[in-house]
This record gives C-alpha cells, sequence and structure tokens, in this order.
C-alpha cells in the first residue's frame, strides 16, 4: 500500500467522519466548522488526485467564502449558538432510509462497475496553475464566459431579492435590514 | 489505488449530503447538505480526470466550473433565506407551509403560509 | 325559352328577399315590389306557359348537374303542358292574391314578411311544377311545406294558429317521408333522377304490372299527405286561422294543388301500378264524402270552405285514379278558379262583418253586392250549377268514374262502383251545403254582431274609420271592400263562370294525344236533376229550420285526430318525460359521480399536498431512485 493510498484513505474517513457530523450535530455553528473539515479534506484529495488548482480553489471558495457566507446567514438569521434539540425535523429514520437507499444504489453501482480498475497516478498531468490556465483559456473559453454571464446574474438577482419589502417589516426595523442586504450582497 | 476507492467515497458523500437535505430543520443547514452533495460530484469529475488522462482536463474545468456555480448559488440561497427570515422571523424549512394546498382563509389575515405567499410571489409590493 | 324559364323561376324568390331586405323601412315600395313582381311573374310564366299548351313538344333544359357518384341530380327544367297549365294557375293566383292583399292587409304590421312568405310560396310551387330532377322537386315541395308553416302562422300569437301551423307541418312532413323514400327508390331502380327519363322508361313499357308498386305508394302517401286526403285529412281546417288569402294560395293554387300535380307529373308510374290507384280510389271515395259532410255540419264559412277544398281534391284524386288524367286535371284548374274565388270573396264577408262566424253573418246582399255576385257565381261553380266551370269539370269526373265502374281495367271494379256512388252522393251533399252557406250568409235576418262569435281568424282591422264623417254606427261598420279586394273576384269570376269551354276543348289545353271523354250529356241531364231536387230539399229543411233554435245533427266524426292523439302524441309526450328523466338521473348522474369521484381524488391527494419541501423532495430521491433502479433491471 503506498503513501498516496495510506493518505487517501485517512483523507477519505476524515472527510466522510465530518461530513456526518455535518449533518447530524445540534450545535449550528458546529456543523458550519465541521463543514470546513470536510471541505479541506476533500481539497486534500484532490491534491493526491494530480489536480493542485482545483484543491487551492476548493480551499479559497469553499473553505474561505462559502463557509464565511453561510456563517454570516447564521448569524443573520439569529441562530443560537449553544447545542439545540430540535435541529432535525421528525421523519429522520425515513430520511435515513432515503439515504441508506442512495448510498447502497450508488455503491453498488461503482464498485460492480469499476472493480479491477487501477487509477494510476504516476504519469498522470498535475493540474497546475499553468495547466489549468492555459487549458481553460485555450479549450474552455466559451464556457467560461457564460459562467461570468451566470455569475452576473446572480448578483443582480441577489440584489433584486435583497431589496424586495414585505408589509410586515414596519415593525422591526428597515435601516438594519437594508444594511443586512448590503452585508449579504457582498 | 483502485478507482473505486474515489467513487465509493463520492457515493457516500452524497448520500450523507442527502440525508443532510432532508432531515436539516434550519435551511442553512440544509444549504450544507447541498454543499456536500456538489463536493461529491466534484470529486468524481476529478477522478475520471485523472484516470482518463484527459488531455483536455474536462474533469478538472468542471470541477472548477461546479465550484463557481456553488458559490452563485450559495449567495442567492442565502438572500432567500434572509428574506425569508425578515418576512417570518424564521427559517425553518418545515414551518414554511405557503406550498401547501389548503382551503382558502376566511379571514385576511392568515399564518405563515398566507404571509409567505403575499412575501415571495408579490414583486407588486416592492417599492 | 330557358332563360326566361329561369328568371320565372328565380323572381319569386328575389322579390321575397328583397321583400324582407326593406322591410318597414318603406312599406309602399314593398307593396310595389310584391305586386310587381308576381304581375311580372304572371307575364314571364304567360311567356313561358302559353307556347308550350296544345300540341306544342315538352321542352326541358339542364342548368347544372353534379358529377359525383351515382346519378346525376341535375338543376333541370321541363315544361309539358302539365306544367304550363300549373305555372298559368299559380302565377295568376299568385298575383291576384297579392293585389288582395293589398287591400285586406292593409294595416297588418306583418306585411312585409307576409309578402315574401307568399312570393316565396310562389317561387316554391314554380319550382315544383318545373322541375325535371326529383331531388329539385322535393326542393320545391318542403319549402312550400316551410311556407305554409309560417304563413299559417301569421297571427302567431293566437295559439290555434300556432297550433294548426304545427300540426299542418307535422302531418305533410311526416307524408313526405314518402317522397323521400320514392325519390331513393326510384333513382336506384332508373339510375337517374329526372322525370321525364324516368317517366319514358316506364311508358315504353317492359314492366310486369305492378312490379313498381312501392314507389307508386310512397308517392300516394306522400300526396295523401300534401293535399289533405284521409286519413291525413285534418290539417287543412285547422289550418284556417291563417289569413283568408293565404287560404286562397294554399287551397286554389299551390299547396294542396302540389300534391295532385306529383300524381299527373308522374302518371305513367301509377298507371304501371294500379295497386296504388286502388289507393288512391279508396282514399277519394272515403274523403270526398267525409269532407262534404262536414263542409255541411260546420259553422264557420271557411271551415266550410277547407272541408269542400279536401272533397273536391278527392274528386280529382278519383279522376286519376280510374285513369281520366284530363278529367282530373281540368278538375283542378276549375277548382282552383272558383275556389280562389270563394275564398277571396269570404275574406272579403269576414273584412266586412269581422268575424268568420256564420252565426253573425246574414243578409248580406244589399250590403256587400258585389261579393254577393261573384261568390254566388263561385258557390254556383262549386255545387256545379249548369253553365258554370264546376258543371264541366265535376260531370266529367263523374262519367269517369262510371265508365271505370262499367268496363275500366285500372282499379277493382267493386271501387270503382263505390267511387262513382261516392262521387254522386257527394255531389249532392255539395249541393246542401253551398246553398246552406249561401243562404246564411247572403239571406236571412241581420245577425246582432252583440254576441262574440266564435271565430276561426282574427278580423282585419277595418279601414281606418273617419271620426268627422260618420260616427261608428253599427249598420254602417259592414261595408263593400276596396276595389283592390273587389277587383280579383270579378276577374276571378270570369275563369269560373267561361271556363267550361276548356272542357268542350280540352285538346288546346293539354295536346290532342290523350284520349279525352270528358261529356257525358245524359249523366249531366241526370245529374241536373238530382241537384236541383237536392236543393229543393235543402231549401225545404232550411225553411224548416228556421225560427227554430238550430239543432246540430249528430254525425259520428272518425276518431282520426283522437287516434293520434293517443296513438302518436302522448306516447311521444311520454317517451320525452321517459328522456328527460333518463337525462337526469342516469346521464347527469354519470356526469356528478364522475365530478364527485375527482373530487374525493383530489381530496385524498390533496393531503399529500402539505407544503413540506423537505417530503416532497424525499419523493423525488426514491423516484430517481426507483428509476434507475428499474433502468439497470430493464438494462
Amino acid at each position: 500500500m503506498s503513501v498516496v493510498e495510506v493518505l487517501f484513505l485517512l483523507l477519505g474517513l476524515a472527510a466522510l467522519g465530518s461530513a456526518l457530523l455535518v449533518v447530524s450535530t445540534k450545535n449550528m455553528v458546529h456543523a458550519a466548522l465541521w463543514l470546513v473539515v470536510t471541505l479541506a479534506s476533500i481539497a486534500g484529495i484532490y491534491l493526491l488526485l494530480a489536480a493542485e488548482f482545483v484543491a487551492w480553489v476548493q480551499v479559497l471558495i469553499y473553505v474561505g467564502a462559502v463557509v464565511v457566507l453561510l456563517l454570516f446567514a447564521l448569524m443573520l438569521t439569529r441562530a443560537p449558538t449553544g447545542p439545540q434539540p430540535d435541529t432535525t425535523v421528525a421523519r429522520v429514520l425515513p430520511a435515513a432510509a432515503v439515504a441508506v437507499l442512495v448510498a447502497a444504489l450508488l455503491a453498488t453501482t461503482v464498485v460492480a462497475g469499476f472493480t479491477g480498475v487501477r487509477l494510476d497516478l504516476d504519469g498522470a498531468v498535475v493540474g497546475s496553475a499553468a495547466t489549468t490556465g492555459e487549458t481553460i483559456f485555450e479549450k474552455w473559453v466559451l464556457p467560461f464566459e457564460v459562467l461570468s454571464v451566470l455569475l452576473l446574474a446572480a448578483l443582480v438577482g441577489a440584489i433584486v431579492l435583497s431589496r424586495l419589502r414585505t408589509d410586515d417589516t414596519e415593525d422591526r426595523g428597515r435601516p438594519r435590514e437594508q444594511r443586512d442586504a448590503q452585508e449579504v450582497r457582498r | 489505488m483502485p478507482l473505486w476507492w474515489p467513487l465509493l467515497l463520492a457515493s457516500l458523500l452524497f448520500a450523507i449530503g442527502v440525508y443532510g437535505v432532508l432531515v436539516r430543520r434550519n435551511a442553512v443547514l440544509v444549504l450544507m447538505g447541498v454543499e456536500l452533495m456538489l463536493n461529491a460530484v466534484n470529486i468524481n469529475l476529478v477522478a475520471f480526470d485523472a484516470h482518463l488522462r484527459d488531455v483536455l482536463h474536462g474533469g478538472q474545468t468542471f470541477a472548477l466550473f461546479i465550484i463557481v456555480i456553488a458559490a452563485a448559488e450559495v449567495g442567492l440561497a442565502l438572500a432567500i433565506v434572509l428574506l425569508v427570515f425578515r418576512s417570518h422571523g424564521h427559517i425553518d424549512v418545515d414551518r414554511l407551509r405557503g406550498l401547501a394546498d389548503r382551503d382558502p382563509p376566511t379571514e385576511p389575515s392568515g399564518g405563515d403560509g398566507v404571509t409567505a405567499h403575499s412575501a415571495l410571489t408579490g414583486p407588486g409590493r416592492t417599492r | 325559352m330557358s332563360a326566361l324559364l329561369l328568371g320565372l323561376v328565380l323572381l319569386p324568390f328575389g322579390s321575397a328577399a328583397l321583400s324582407l331586405l326593406v322591410g318597414h323601412r318603406a312599406e309602399v315600395a314593398v307593396k310595389g315590389l310584391s305586386v310587381g313582381a308576381s304581375g311580372l311573374g304572371l307575364v314571364l310564366a304567360g311567356v313561358v306557359a302559353v307556347p308550350q299548351l296544345g300540341d306544342a313538344a315538352a321542352t326541358g333544359q339542364v342548368y347544372a348537374s353534379t358529377s359525383a357518384a351515382g346519378p346525376p341530380i341535375e338543376l333541370s327544367m321541363y315544361v309539358d303542358q302539365l306544367s304550363a297549365v300549373m305555372l298559368l294557375l299559380a302565377h295568376t293566383v299568385s298575383f291576384l292574391v297579392q293585389v288582395y292583399s293589398l287591400g285586406y292587409l292593409a294595416a297588418d304590421p306583418r306585411y312585409p314578411s307576409y309578402t315574401a312568405l307568399v312570393a316565396l310560396f310562389t317561387g316554391a310551387m314554380t319550382v315544383v311544377v318545373t322541375a325535371d330532377d326529383l331531388w329539385l322537386l322535393l326542393v320545391g315541395w318542403e319549402l312550400m311545406g316551410a311556407c305554409s308553416y309560417f304563413l299559417i302562422a301569421h297571427h302567431w300569437e293566437l295559439p290555434e294558429a300556432r297550433e294548426g301551423a304545427v300540426k299542418a307541418f307535422l302531418m305533410t312532413r311526416t307524408a313526405d317521408l314518402g317522397l323521400l323514400f320514392a325519390i331513393i327508390l326510384l333513382g336506384i331502380r332508373f339510375d337517374s333522377y329526372r322525370i321525364s327519363t324516368i317517366m319514358a322508361a316506364i311508358s315504353d313499357g317492359g314492366f310486369v304490372r305492378d312490379e313498381l308498386w312501392l314507389p307508386a305508394m310512397l308517392l300516394g302517401a306522400a300526396v295523401i299527405g300534401k293535399s289533405a286526403q284521409f286519413p291525413l285529412h285534418t290539417w287543412l281546417p285547422d289550418a284556417m286561422p291563417g289569413p283568408t288569402p293565404i287560404s286562397a294560395l294554399i287551397h286554389a293554387a299551390t299547396m294542396v294543388a302540389a300534391g295532385v300535380f306529383l300524381v299527373a307529373r308522374t302518371y305513367p308510374l301509377f298507371l304501371s301500378a294500379p295497386a296504388a290507384l286502388n289507393l288512391l280510389a279508396g282514399v277519394a271515395a272515403l274523403t270526398m264524402l267525409l269532407g262534404a259532410l262536414y263542409a255541411l255540419l260546420s259553422e264557420d264559412l271557411k271551415r266550410v270552405l277547407a272541408w269542400s277544398t279536401v272533397s273536391q281534391l278527392a274528386y280529382m284524386f278519383g279522376a286519376l285514379a280510374v285513369g281520366a288524367y284530363s278529367a282530373g286535371i281540368l278538375h283542378l284548374l276549375a277548382h282552383g278558379a272558383f275556389k280562389a274565388l270563394l275564398f277571396l270573396a269570404a275574406g272579403s264577408v269576414v273584412h266586412a262583418v269581422g268575424s268568420t262566424s256564420m252565426s253573425s253573418m246574414g243578409g248580406l246582399r244589399e250590403k256587400l253586392p258585389d261579393t254577393f255576385i261573384t261568390m254566388t257565381v263561385g258557390f254556383g261553380a262549386l255545387a256545379g250549377i249548369a253553365p258554370l266551370v264546376g258543371f264541366f269539370t265535376k260531370d266529367a269526373v263523374i262519367g269517369a268514374s262510371l265508365d271505370a265502374a262499367t268496363a275500366g281495367r285500372l282499379i277493382w271494379p267493386w271501387l270503382a262502383w263505390v267511387l262513382f256512388a261516392s262521387t254522386v252522393l257527394t255531389a249532392l251533399v255539395t249541393v246542401a251545403y253551398c246553398l246552406r252557406a249561401w243562404l246564411r250568409v247572403f239571406f236571412g235576418q241581420v245577425a246582432s254582431s252583440a254576441e262574440p262569435a266564435p271565430t276561426s281568424e282574427p278580423a282585419p282591422p277595418a279601414e281606418p274609420v273617419d271620426e268627422d264623417q260618420q260616427p261608428p254606427v253599427l249598420v254602417t261598420e259592414v261595408h263593400e271592400s276596396p276595389w283592390a279586394m273587389r277587383g280579383p273576384l270579378y276577374l276571378l269570376a270570369v275563369p269560373t263562370t267561361v271556363g267550361g269551354l276548356a272542357v268542350a276543348y280540352p285538346h288546346l289545353l293539354l295536346g290532342s294525344e290523350r284520349e279525352h271523354h270528358l261529356l257525358h250529356p245524359e249523366l249531366a241531364v241526370v245529374m241536373t236533376l238530382l241537384i236541383a231536387s237536392a236543393a229543393a230539399v235543402t231549401i225545404w229543411a232550411g225553411r224548416r229550420s228556421t225560427g227554430r233554435a238550430t239543432r246540430r245533427p249528430f254525425v259520428p266524426h272518425p276518431p282520426v285526430d283522437r287516434i293520434y292523439e293517443v296513438g302518436l302524441v302522448r306516447p311521444v309526450r311520454r317517451l320525452a318525460l321517459l328522456v328527460r328523466a333518463g337525462d337526469r338521473d342516469v346521464i347527469d348522474a354519470y356526469a356528478v359521480g364522475a365530478g364527485a369521484s375527482a373530487r374525493g381524488l383530489g381530496w385524498v391527494l390533496r393531503l399529500s399536498q402539505n407544503g413540506n419541501v423537505q417530503g416532497y423532495l424525499m419523493v423525488v430521491v426514491v423516484g430517481a431512485a426507483a428509476l434507475a433502479v428499474a433502468a439497470g433491471v430493464m438494462a
């Protein structure tokens, strides 16, 4: 068993364990923090799979921006910081059964489909910033530009949504809400 | 390393994400489940990119695109969550029943469903 | 010639459409238009028809033809001697009726539609008598039925007018089914719908006796309905609530005459199928006596005339049934003349008196001198008084039936004897009822019009009485009609008086290729004696009954209407009730049940629509997994 394999197993177990904690912990802020662990482990797995640039982007955007956004959201919605008794709905068992069903289905499919196929990482081209940049701006320019338009649309949508006013917001103080909306937009 | 290791990992992460989406009550936590599912897909893409030695690096590029899309999605979703919080005072998904098919209320002052309806479908109420 | 013919057919339709279009906006224009158009029609009919009289060869013209599978349906016209005389009759009467209506319906608010329908009626009759295609004939035939419906219901605010119209329409339409089926049968048999072709084929022979009995019987049934013969005779008297000029038009020239015309047109078919002739003879023998008896008992002047029409039509059918073609046609023409005269004169009387009941008339001889003279001529012709036209034609019919009874081969001899007896007896009863009506209307004491007598037609609004000139006293209300009404009376009196010449020279009208045996001098003498004695008996009976309350003799009425009521109307009503109940309780139950079950199912399904997004999502995930499994299993 090579070093890569050992590292993969360790990182994989960390990702799975922290992911389970993300969906099961009773403390909401802890869930966000456990999500950081999962995403970081996945970034490590990207590194192992010769996707260097994707791994750094994962760290930057996911671990950095997305988790911070989620934490902001938790705070802006005045989520309690301590453990809560009611973070899950009443239908835990049916939901778990569905999740197990999905896991069994997918796992059976991939394991049965790729048994005996080796992933040879020795001669793989490492997806460094240079190669990835060349690839994106030579081969994938059009999807890249389309994606930029999508981002712009998402930005506009977020602004429009945050400027929506409802009738029952008067009693909660509008200036504060407007400030919150600007925070979200940023 | 057998190819099915990362694939199995992705499958399990996806199932965990499904579980999180299905059971979490807080909308932000539901979003975390969605993030897990997206990452599971990304693992698949990167693993197959490495396995197939793709000249175009399609797997890694798509993983990047998905990360970008996920960021946009989180931004929009959080705007919606904040709006819901402003209009309802909470973001518990199982208490937002505005989509339920009920008899029309006899009195105009309704519960959650009515106000959510008026808040989320009323661009005419924007100012 | 052909363009003239087409113009003659199209003229009444155009006039009708124009009258309806102009309507109330310009009543004077409508009056001028309708009278002018019918006058032009009369001139055209004369131009077209007069060359065809006598020994001229018939002319035909095909204007259009279908090219679909099967025998072609053609827009084709055919004018022979028969069509010519019918054209002249129809257009003359129509023109006179239009002129007469100027006075009779001067103040009627529905004059435009009335005159348009009269024109349409004339046009339909023109189509019928000139059509060479059976389907074209059917079109005109049905159009006449529709027009008669509308015209009988002219006073549609009266329930009896509506009922009479519906009754006429239902009875004639039912009988018309016979014509429809006969057309189909003839088309299949001869592979053509052209009347002249079919009749030529039948006349050429090659058919076994009674081989074509079915279409002939069906035609006979249609004719019985259209010409109001037993057992469908009851619609004609009930059609009396229509305006009196319409009665003249229907009875003299168009509607009922079309039945006789159809038999004459398809006469070779009937000659080849004596079974149908037997049917006609039996029906005629029964109907003529029945109609005459009813006429004798009726209290209503218009009903007397209506029943007499039924009776006289039976004479024509009797003549045709025994093979006396020219006797039947000449009687039709004579009847057209004197019955139009009688109805128009009766209209004049009604116009003056304001009622159709004979109990409100009497002593009108001095007050209505012109009407008295012309109506006397008409009654004389109807009764068959010696120099008038009815005498000759009726004598021809009776003689023909006697010939058939002694030496005829067409119908059963015993039936011919029955027919002969019936014609003689009916002639006597005819004298009686004519004399009775004549005496009651024009002689005797003036009836007090204080009591409102039952009347079959609402009195036409009398002419506006000038308030300054004369105070409206009861006696001065009875006045002679305007000249627009009296003129047609005198015009019609001419052929009624001298029409007997046609019997002396029938080949001038109908050509000399047919055998005319019309004059029976010894029979005429006997009949005149009989008629005189019948008149004497009537006058004697009338003298005896004066001073006493008139006692209505009881005559058993054949319960025809009662049978229709019990056998047809009530079952149809019950069936309608049943159908309505079925519609409400069975069909609607299905619809309501379907709706209720859908609602119930919706109520159940609605329970799942609880608004819980995560619940929905769970279902989606399970469904997607199930689809994936299914796809894998199937692959």
